[in-house]
């Protein structure tokens, strides 16, 4: 096995390609250049997003000392703490069904439907929620932020249905197979045997989920009511006037906690194999 | 009578006006983002004992769109002035009299009429400013109240000059120049302005935003932009001065509006009438850095604002202020024809 791809590797190599190296740097200087940039202006001590006057917190200083931003950010942390939770609840359960049961017919269909979200643009999930729940909200005159919630869970459902599923068909089955032969009734089998296997794939789901609920503007900015700005739409907000390098020390703080998500996402996943 | 029974007297009238005026409760304003001075509504609540919850929006439409949906719970909007004739046409906003109000006599006369809310029955003025030439004057000494510096523009400033790609700024600062009226579907004088435009585009640098920084390291020397901008690259560079062009020149303005289905209606007109005074109008600028529209208000601007040229328009020049409106879809239909034309 080994042998045979050494050999093709000499037929045959990706790195070799003429151009490999120069598209692959093209390709992460467009991905990271803007990214640096706004991360280096975040230490600027002037107000100017395009003159650097020298090293500085001050922007750090000013936006943690901004009462705006931390009602913003607490708002965040707390749409997306139950979003994730609910989420990843949902998409255990849709994981188990779509794997842990005899191939049903339809099976394709569902699949295709709790990824809906990944599919739709979100400009119209954004609409259809907008139409919706200014009905719930007539109808009931409750403004309160489980509309968000709801609205974040069911996004943020595929994000989190995607690695729980991929290790539910990674995992061994002949364990939970073992299991149910020595006599483990369905819920001790799960309990015992699948959760524990499976946690990994649900951590990685949640911090997915989570980190996405995190990030949104679009169905946010539509279904929030008022007095409800979370750090994106307050940032989006902003740019009726002028930018100031606070600006890019929020997104920088954002951007860290979602590269800290991230990372602990392939610390977790590494581990387990 | 008692002096016990008259005093009571006093105090319950007192109770009754102040209970018409100020109804302790609740309001919620919804507006621009970053627009809100934290010590307006400060001043406000303690004023009215009202807690006012500011949400943010970041374009006319989405506010537009989340409003007509309805089950907002939103009391005030703040539109633009090419969208406040939607907001009235749609029914969404509360006939709520502000040229009827105690402190509308604050309101300068200039936009005490305008077009978008004739005699100013649902609006009141919250923040204006101009579209003008920003112009470097170490390169360019000649006048600069003229939009020829960038339709015909002079040769100190040929290859310097930075044009905006905002296509209703620019197409009516060119037909104003030109002698026709913002939103004309004259298609003789299109004609002349789309090839004018061409042409001047020779000479342009750049189409682009970010002059504030451009103009600071002096890699621009005249552009076709807003006032905020003009009198925030001036503090950078003190050679920047903002011109009014007389041949004509956009103003926009944002005011602020109770919608039809606000709970807290009450309040919110007397947050109107609020706004129009001096002290409290010049909050909002002290904060938006823009204009506001109240007479009387500069006494109470920041020192770096009252006598700025660039928020204080020049009287010999103020008529030739013109608000952009919302233009037919066929002027926009051929302004779009024109505008792809000079994008290549």
């Amino acid at each position: 096995m080994s042998s045979s791809i050494a050999s093709s590797k000499k037929l045959f190599s990706i790195y070799k390609l003429p151009g490999f190296n120069f598209i692959a740097i093209t390709c992460f200087v467009m991905l990271y250049a803007p990214i640096m940039i706004l991360v280096g202006y975040s230490f600027n001590e002037g107000s100017s997003l395009a003159l650097w006057e020298g090293f500085s917190l001050r922007w750090y200083y000013s936006a943690w000392q901004n009462e705006a931003v931390k009602d913003a950010t607490l708002l965040s942390l707390i749409i997306a703490l139950q979003a994730s939770l609910y989420s990843t609840v949902l998409a255990t359960m849709a994981a188990l069904g779509t794997t842990r049961t005899r191939a049903f017919r339809g099976q394709t269909a569902i699949y295709a439907m709790i990824n809906q979200p990944l599919m739709v643009p979100e400009i119209v999930t954004a609409v259809a929620l907008l139409i919706v729940f200014a009905t719930i909200k007539q109808a009931t005159g409750y403004q309160g932020l489980s509309y968000l919630v709801i609205a974040h869970t069911a996004f943020c459902v595929p994000f989190a249905y995607l690695p729980i599923r991929a290790r539910l068909e990674d995992m061994d089955r002949s364990l939970e197979i073992a299991a149910a032969d020595l006599y483990a009734t369905p819920w001790r089998c799960f309990r015992r045997v699948t959760l524990p296997l499976l946690l990994p794939g649900i951590l990685a789901g949640a911090m997915l989920a989570f980190v996405i609920s995190l990030d949104d503007v679009v169905i946010t900015e539509f279904v929030k009511s008022a007095g409800q700005d979370t750090l994106p739409t307050f940032m989006l907000g902003q740019i009726r006037r002028v930018i100031t390098p606070e600006m890019n020390a929020i997104a920088s703080a954002l951007l860290a906690v979602s590269v800290l998500m991230v990372s602990l996402i392939f610390l977790i996943n590494r581990k387990k194999t | 009578m008692t002096p016990i029974i008259k005093k009571s007297i006093v105090g319950l009238a007192m109770v009754a006006i102040s209970g018409s005026a100020s109804a302790a409760g609740e309001l919620n304003l919804y507006n621009w983002g970053n627009y809100t001075n934290p010590e307006l509504i400060t001043k406000f609540e303690k004023a009215h004992d009202v807690k006012v919850t500011v949400t943010d929006y970041d374009s006319n439409d989405s506010a537009l769109a989340k409003v007509k949906a309805g089950g907002h719970g939103f009391d005030m909007v703040v539109p633009s002035a090419n969208y406040m004739k939607i907001w009235i046409d749609e029914g969404l906003l509360l006939e709520t009299r502000p040229d009827q109000m105690s402190n509308f006599k604050n309101v300068a006369k200039d936009f005490n009429n305008p077009v978008w809310d004739p005699g100013r029955r649902y609006s009141v003025p919250w923040q204006w400013g101009t579209v003008g030439m920003i112009v470097d004057t170490s390169v360019y000494k000649g006048d600069i109240n003229t939009s020829a510096l960038f339709l015909d523009p002079p040769d100190e400033l040929k290859g310097k000059i930075n044009v905006p790609p905002e296509m209703n700024d620019v197409i009516s600062a060119a037909i104003m120049y030109l002698g026709g009226e913002p939103c004309t579907t004259d298609k003789d004088l299109l004609r002349k302005v789309r090839d004018k435009l061409v042409e001047a585009k020779k000479h342009w640098l750049s189409m682009d935003y970010g002059m504030i920084e451009k103009f600071a390291g002096r890699d621009v020397a005249a552009s076709l932009y807003w006032n905020g901008a003009g009198f925030r690259a001036r503090e950078k560079n003190a050679d920047v001065r903002f011109g009014y062009p007389q041949e004509g020149f956009a103003l926009w303005m944002d005011s602020v509006a109770v919608l039809k289905d606000a709970k807290n209606a009450d309040n919110a007109k007397l947050f109107q009438n609020f706004v129009m005074m001096p002290e409290n109008a010049a909050l909002i600028s002290a904060f938006a850095r823009y204009a506001n529209g109240i007479d009387g208000s500069d006494k109470y601007m920041p020192a770096d604002m009252k006598n700025a040229p660039e928020i204080i328009i020049d009287p010999k020049l103020s008529g030739a202020g013109k608000f952009l409106l919302a233009c037919s879809p066929k002027a926009t239909e051929m302004y779009t024809a024109i505008w792809t034309e000079l994008q290549k």
